[in-house]
């Protein structure tokens, strides 16, 4: 049983450690430059499927968005960006 | 008279535009303070093999109120239809304000951040099957809301990114066998009020480390002194030597999401995951049937994983919008006590979107109990199973 467990841990270790080096890895994509299209299509399907840019107006999107980051723990240039990017596609 | 009419006209595009700029101003008034009625709702029915019952199962409204940028409130009405009467309960409802980048404060109500399943799949229009995994939601080993104080927030780290909740509760209580002696020893969440000086604390922490947000894992505590100052059975000579003060309860989860489009495939795989685990220290209970006092390692345990396949990027339209889905869940309760329990369950389903928010649900749900416990019972029986093909419909609104 204690070696079932060892094992466990260990792939689970070797798992988070290639998961961190992965991470640290330099990549050419810059995340700053990130549309809010490219956001909503990342970060909503997380959870949900994608909304519907036209099932709210500006004013219910801004609203949603600030929902979303309080819930999802969206970062605070994610959820503005995505609610520019709905607000503009509605 | 060409003077009198170009002053005219003149006085009347002012008019004009004087309504308009008022009514802008007024529009960028009404930015600033906004309310949006949402929420969820579900119904259906469920086939067994000696009945079949239709069931409202669900009927959430969320209000969310916005001020400015900054603060939000938030609130959920839990209705359901049970035993032919209405039951209605506060959700959530809480206050939330925007400090700064990655900081948010939230005050009230709110969902417990343990695990992921509690807050952020449990609507039935986000939940791909029409139940809960065992040992997940209201009577599951976790909290699924509390009241207290909560920081949290999401944070770039590189093209990796880290979320945290942190937070402090009034907590659970610990069942100590005066009312319900076969429940003796389980922790109760339902509480809106705190029965000690203590308060719960927990916190989450998320890692995302793929730039494009398709992994995230997670990690989860809650700590708690769950039991009362006094003894319960004050005034009882035989037991008023049982006390329950220094109890505590140390719960902890793992929890994995993988979304990810498999362009090859024009398909999206959704992989998600929790485990939970509940230890309780050990404390002497009192069982009034046989009138002798036991005790049992207080370990409670659950899990689940599930796999949903959709081919979304299709060019069919309809097999685009269809959707397969497999979970596997257990749920494993104290051994000794008089609610030891071990169960077990697989569910298949096939979802239909209609919408993003919209979906038809058809699964069939085998859940194996191999050992139930019953009042009077210190240890479990078991072999029974069953076996539910449900058809729920549910939306988001």
């Amino acid at each position: 049983m204690k070696k079932i467990k060892f094992i466990t841990c260990l792939i689970i270790a070797v798992f988070m450690a290639s998961v961190f080096i992965q991470s640290c890895a330099s990549s050419k994509e810059a995340i700053a430059n990130k549309s809010g299209a490219q956001l909503w299509g990342e970060n909503c399907i997380r959870c949900h499927n994608t909304p519907s840019p036209a099932d709210f107006n500006d004013a219910q999107w801004k609203t949603v968005g600030l929902h979303m980051q309080v819930r999802a723990n969206l970062t605070k240039d994610e959820a503005e960006k995505i609610v520019v990017f709905l607000q503009s596609a509605n | 008279m060409i003077a009198f009419g170009a002053s005219f006209a003149q006085d009347t595009i002012q008019t004009q535009l004087d309504v308009i700029t008022s009514e802008i101003q007024s529009l960028k008034k009404e930015d600033k303070t906004h309310f949006m009625l949402r929420g969820f709702a579900q119904f259906g029915l469920d086939a067994t093999h000696d009945n079949i019952n239709f069931n409202m199962t669900s009927f959430n409204p969320v209000l969310l109120w916005r001020q400015g940028d900054r603060f939000l409130f938030e609130s959920e009405l839990e209705m359901e239809f049970i035993n032919n009467e209405l039951d209605i309960h506060l959700g959530f409802a809480n206050a939330s304000y925007v400090v700064s980048k990655g900081l948010i404060v939230r005050v009230g109500k709110f969902l417990i951040p343990f695990g992921t399943f509690g807050e952020k799949f449990h609507p039935s229009w986000v939940n791909k099957f029409s139940t809960t995994p065992l040992g997940v939601g209201h009577d599951g080993i976790a909290p699924s809301a509390d009241i207290g104080i909560e920081i949290r927030g999401g944070l770039q780290l590189g093209k990796s990114k880290l979320n945290y909740s942190i937070y402090g509760v009034n907590g659970p209580g610990i069942k100590d066998g005066t009312d319900e002696p076969e429940e003796a020893g389980m922790l109760s969440f339902e509480n809106s009020t705190d029965n000690n000086n203590n308060k719960a604390v927990g916190s989450r922490i998320g890692f995302l480390p793929f730039a494009n947000s398709s992994l995230e894992i997670g990690a989860s505590g809650y700590y708690a002194m769950p039991g009362s100052e006094e003894s319960p059975f004050e005034g009882d000579t035989l037991n008023e030597d049982l006390n329950y003060k220094e109890v505590s309860a140390l719960l902890t989860a793992f929890d994995l999401s993988y979304v990810k489009i498999i362009s090859p495939l024009k398909s999206i795989i959704d992989i998600k995951g929790q485990y939970s685990l509940s230890t309780v220290s050990k404390a002497t209970y009192f069982n009034p049937e046989d009138t002798m006092r036991y005790s049992f390692t207080n370990n409670s345990s659950a899990y689940y994983a599930q796999l949903a396949f959709r081919p979304a990027l299709a060019d069919n339209a309809f097999l685009k919008n269809i959707e397969l889905v497999g979970r596997y869940s257990a749920y494993t309760t104290p051994e000794g006590s008089l609610w030891e329990s071990k169960q077990s369950q697989i569910a298949v389903g096939l979802n239909y979107w209609f919408t993003w928010r919209t979906v038809l649900k058809a699964s069939y749900q085998i859940t194996t109990i191999e050992k139930e416990g019953a009042p009077g019972e210190h240890s479990g029986h078991g072999g029974t199973t069953g076996n539910v093909f449900s058809l729920y419909f549910a939306v988001g609104l």
